[in-house]
């Protein structure tokens, strides 16, 4: 399991699209040679490009283009597949798009087992035009789940917050965008800041905090009819929604005796119940996959430390988590429940970490000085963090295979990623 | 405008989404599926009501700011100088209404700082009230690191970042 970052540095500047770091993905990539689509080249082009990246993002594969290969068949007869197998390619990729009238596109698209000389799958996506991004990443993720047998993340989205300065006030947006950065779109604009955003397990909403009233209040909003309303109505501040795994209940940190304190709100009735009672600061609460457990940061021991709450037990008591150095804080389960990502304190140097929970040891998993909200992408494969470097802050990534990457460069400060659900 | 009626029909024909998988038999995977993209609506926040403030009383009255150390809430004897001064202040004019407003620096997670500026408020409010301010004449609020007074990244503006302000 012992993974080697080789980091190459990259100036800031040619962060004008994504950055690919990568630099140690898997031990043991799968080879594939991926043929262009045929079809309109001035679609195939985006296309070709769109499924290289996000399979190149993964970390898992190591991808040969037509120019490095010995033929480029475009039919299963063509194929020399001892040619290939010279090559130590696993697997062949070719596909076509299609146009199915003024309005539709389609796109067909074949891989072939090289080693055993089979079609192992052949798959038609249909799309539109003007969608040709989420075409591409439907694609890039049937060739993943193929090949690796998990699910894709291309096509899911990530929910971030950008802070642009203006002349003497700021401007906060919440914005969605594909798992590539791109295809942004806003969802709340406000002069007051934005914090904490999170989906709702179906991710048809959002929930975050925002200081438009003057102080922090938990809002949710409908993705597509932009509908909103604060979580509850309550006098005091409201923070740090997190919802339960199966929808029914929002997780917050609500300050009703001045003091940070988790609540459970139940959204069909609105019944509030309360979690933890400490003089101590309790927030950033998680779940646990499957709803059985949540995870928070508290201050009880003196500094910031994760604590857990077995909630399918009677009168459990929190238990600490971690114990290693004196700020581990904001705290994530790993989806298979085996271990916590959270942000880590390192000398001076904020940092992402992970924890097994068989192990008594943290895992840093990044270098920068400043880094932050570790989200985790629906596979459990690739966390997305925030990275301030310089004072600038961007979104960046990174698999458990060893893959890094980054994403655009944004326009302003770019914070707290959250990843969505699978949307496919 | 046909085009535009052809695209919601688009819309709607795409809010279906669907992946069959038609066939298993063999080896092979054989499947078909459509692209699902949701709408999107962006919103704009409301504005926010600008406080009633009673300005005079607020001209006589100096605001003031007090400073905490990294992760920590306790007032120090500085801090303490200066909200004797308030107090004072306070005393003198019965009509004088307070806001605290606790802040962090950049480090540390933005909710955790956000429980660490409320608290920052609230030891500020519990002086007070141990020193006779009535506590319905102090409203306590957080910004924690969202609202920075200075923007470096060192431990120079990280210091004056730490503080509550008195309003």
């Amino acid at each position: 399991m012992k993974k080697i970052f080789i980091l190459f540095l990259i100036p800031q500047f040619i962060f004008a699209e994504l950055v690919l770091e990568i630099t140690k993905g898997s031990d043991d990539p799968f080879v594939i040679a991926l043929l262009s689509f045929d079809g309109k080249k001035a679609l195939t082009d985006e296309v070709d490009i769109i499924i290289n990246n996000d399979l190149k993002r993964t970390g898992e594969f190591k991808i040969i283009k037509d120019e490095k290969l010995l033929s480029s068949p475009s039919n299963e007869e063509d194929i020399n597949f001892n040619e290939f197998k010279l090559l130590g390619i696993d697997y062949i990729v070719m596909g076509a798009l299609e146009s199915e009238d003024k309005f539709n596109l389609s796109a067909s698209y074949e891989i072939y087992n090289v080693v055993s000389k089979k079609k192992i799958r052949t798959s038609k996506v249909f799309g539109i035009p003007n969608k040709i991004k989420q075409l591409s990443h439907y694609i890039s993720d049937g060739i993943y789940e193929e090949i690796t047998g998990i699910k894709g993340v291309a096509s899911t989205k990530i929910l971030y917050i950008t802070e642009i300065a203006e002349e003497k006030k700021s401007l906060y947006e919440l914005i969605v965008a594909d798992a590539d950065g791109a295809n942004e779109q806003v969802l709340l604009k406000s002069y007051e800041p934005i914090i904490s955003p999170a989906w709702s397990p179906d991710s048809k909403q959002v929930a975050y905090v925002s200081f438009e009233t003057g102080i922090a209040k938990v809002y949710i909003q409908d993705i597509a009819t932009g509908k909103r309303s604060v979580a509850i109505e309550n006098t005091k501040q409201i923070s740090s929604p997190s919802w339960s795994p199966n929808g029914n209940f929002l997780s917050m940190t609500m300050y009703q005796d001045g003091n940070a304190e988790i609540y459970i709100l139940n959204l069909k009735n609105n019944n509030l119940t309360r979690l933890t009672n400490h003089y101590a600061i309790d927030t950033e609460s998680s779940w646990s996959s499957d709803g059985s457990r949540i995870m928070f940061t508290s201050g009880r021991s003196g500094s910031p430390q994760l604590y857990e709450i077995k909630l399918r037990k009677y009168n459990s008591n929190p238990e600490r988590i971690t114990f290693e150095g004196n700020y581990n804080a904001k705290g994530s389960y790993l989806k298979n429940g085996d271990g916590i990502i959270f942000v880590h304190r390192a000398d001076n140097d904020f940092k992402i970490a992970l924890k097994y929970f068989n192990e008594n040891f943290i895992r840093p998993l990044t270098e920068s000085k400043l880094d932050e909200s570790p989200s985790i992408s629906p596979n459990g494969n690739v966390i997305i963090y925030a990275v301030t470097e310089n004072g600038e802050s961007l979104l960046s990534g990174l698999t458990l295979s060893g893959a890094k990457f980054r994403l655009p460069a944004k326009k302003g400060e770019v914070r707290e990623p959250a990843w969505s659900g699978f949307l496919r | 405008m046909p085009s535009i009626n052809n695209n919601k029909a688009q819309n709607f024909l795409f809010s279906f989404s669907f992946m069959i998988l038609l066939s298993s038999c063999s080896s092979m995977n054989v499947t078909e599926e459509r692209v699902y993209e949701g709408g999107i609506k962006t919103v704009e926040a409301s504005v926010a009501e600008v406080s009633e403030l009673d300005y005079e009383t607020k001209a006589i009255f100096a605001n003031a700011t007090v400073f905490f150390e990294f992760d920590s809430y306790n007032l120090t004897s500085k801090s303490i100088q200066t909200l004797k001064s308030v107090v004072s202040v306070m005393n003198q004019n019965e009509n004088i209404k307070i806001t605290l407003a606790g802040h962090a620096d950049e480090r540390g997670t933005r909710e955790y700082n956000l429980a660490l500026g409320q608290r920052r408020a609230e030891s500020v409010k519990d002086y007070f009230i141990l020193n006779g301010i009535n506590s319905s004449k102090v409203s306590v609020k957080s910004y924690g690191e969202e609202r920075p007074v200075a923007s470096g990244n060192d431990e120079m503006s990280y210091s004056k970042n730490r503080r509550v302000e008195i309003n």
